[in-house]
C-alpha cells in the first residue's frame, strides 16, 4: 500500500501530469507535512499528544520525505503539532518534491520535462497507469458513501484531503456539501490530522488579520 | 499498562485498561480488543478510569478497535474517562464516531 504522503500527494496529480493543487496551495502543503508526522507515528518513530511531538526512534524510513521530517523533528525543538506543522511547512515543497521521486521510483509516475513558450522548463508526472490513483478515489468515495468507521489511514487521508483542498479535484462543490456531515464525522479522527487543521485555520485568520484588519 | 477482558451482564464484555496508552503499548492494547470483538460479544466497553494517558498512536489502536466492532456486529462504548482521557478523545473527534458514556452503568445500560 501506498504510504499517506506518497497518495496524499498522488492525489494532486492530473491525468497529463501536472501537479496541481486545487485549492488553497498552502493548506496543501500543511497537509503534506502533517501526513509524513502520521506516517512517522504508524511507524513508530515519533509519537504525539495535546502537549508535545516526540522522537521514539530517529532510525531512517527509507523514504526520503519522511526522513527529512524525522530529521528536523529530532534536531529542532521540544514543539507541539501544530508548531511542528507550521515550523515544517517551508520545507514541504521539498517534501511534495521528494514524494513525487518517491512514487516515480515505484513506477506509479514517470517524470518528464517540456518547454512552456519554448522556453520556460516545466516537469510533469504523467501516471503510468493511473490505478493507484483512482482506487485512493474510489476509497474516499465508497468510505464517504458507507457508514463504516475508516481505517486510520484514510480518516486521515480524508480530514487531510478536505483540508488540502483536493476533494474538489474529484468531488462536485455539491456533493461535498452534501456529505459535508459525513466528511467532519470521520475525517481526520486523529491528533495530527487535527492539529494541520488548526493550524490551517490560525494561518487563515491570520491573513484575514491582514487584509481587513483585526476579525 | 495494561488491559484485562472480563464478561458483565448481558452478555457484553468490558475491557479494563490501565496506565498510559502509547506507542508503545498501543500494539498489546488493540491485540488485546480485536480478540475481545473477535469472540463475537453482544458488545464491548472499554473502561477508561485507570486509563491516566492517551497518545496519537494510542487513539488509533481505539480507533481500530472500534472499526473491526462495527464491522462485527458488536456495539461499542468507552465510558469512565478521565478529563485529560476526554480532552484527547474530543481534540481528535474520536467522540464523534463512538459512544463515550460517564460510567460503566450507563455504558452497559446502553448495550442492554
Amino acid at each position: 500500500m501506498i504510504n499517506l504522503v506518497d497518495e496524499l500527494v498522488l492525489l494532486t496529480v492530473e491525468d497529463d501530469g501536472a501537479v496541481a493543487y486545487t485549492a488553497g496551495r498552502s493548506g496543501f502543503l500543511m497537509s503534506a507535512v502533517g501526513a509524513c508526522l502520521v506516517e512517522l507515528n504508524e511507524l513508530g518513530r515519533i509519537d504525539a499528544d495535546l502537549e508535545a511531538v516526540r522522537v521514539l526512534s530517529a532510525e531512517p524510513t527509507g523514504h526520503p520525505a519522511l526522513d527529512s521530517v524525522l530529521q528536523a523533528i529530532e534536531q529542532g525543538p521540544a514543539l507541539g503539532i501544530k508548531a511542528w506543522i507550521r515550523r515544517l511547512t517551508p520545507q514541504a515543497t521539498d517534501v511534495v518534491r521528494l514524494s513525487l521521486a518517491a512514487l516515480a521510483s515505484r513506477g506509479i509516475l514517470q517524470p518528464s520535462e517540456s518547454r512552456f513558450l519554448w522556453v520556460l522548463k516545466t516537469r510533469r508526472y504523467p501516471l503510468l497507469d493511473g490505478s493507484e490513483k483512482k482506487e485512493a478515489k474510489l476509497r474516499i468515495v465508497s468510505t464517504l458513501l458507507g457508514d463504516d468507521i475508516p481505517t486510520p489511514h484514510d480518516s486521515v487521508l480524508i480530514g487531510l484531503a478536505r483540508v488540502g483542498g483536493l476533494l474538489e479535484g474529484f468531488l462536485s462543490a455539491s456533493e461535498i456539501d452534501r456529505l459535508s456531515g459525513r466528511i467532519n464525522q470521520i475525517g481526520s479522527v486523529d491528533l495530527i490530522a487535527k492539529g494541520v487543521e488548526s493550524a490551517i485555520r490560525e494561518e487563515q485568520l491570520e491573513v484575514a488579520r491582514t487584509f481587513l484588519g483585526p476579525v | 499498562m495494561n488491559v484485562s477482558i472480563e464478561s458483565a451482564e448481558g452478555g457484553v464484555s468490558v475491557a479494563r485498561s490501565h496506565g498510559r496508552l502509547d506507542f508503545g503499548a498501543s500494539a498489546e492494547f488493540q491485540k488485546a480488543l480485536e480478540a475481545a470483538v473477535a469472540a463475537k460479544p453482544k458488545g464491548l466497553v472499554v473502561e477508561c478510569s485507570a486509563l491516566e494517558y492517551v497518545s496519537s498512536a494510542g487513539l488509533r489502536a481505539f480507533l481500530v478497535a472500534a472499526r473491526a466492532a462495527k464491522a462485527g456486529g458488536v456495539g461499542f462504548a468507552a465510558c469512565a474517562l478521565q478529563p485529560s482521557v476526554m480532552e484527547v478523545f474530543e481534540v481528535s473527534g474520536f467522540s464523534k464516531i463512538i459512544d463515550v458514556k460517564t460510567d460503566l452503568a450507563a455504558a452497559l445500560a446502553a448495550m442492554a
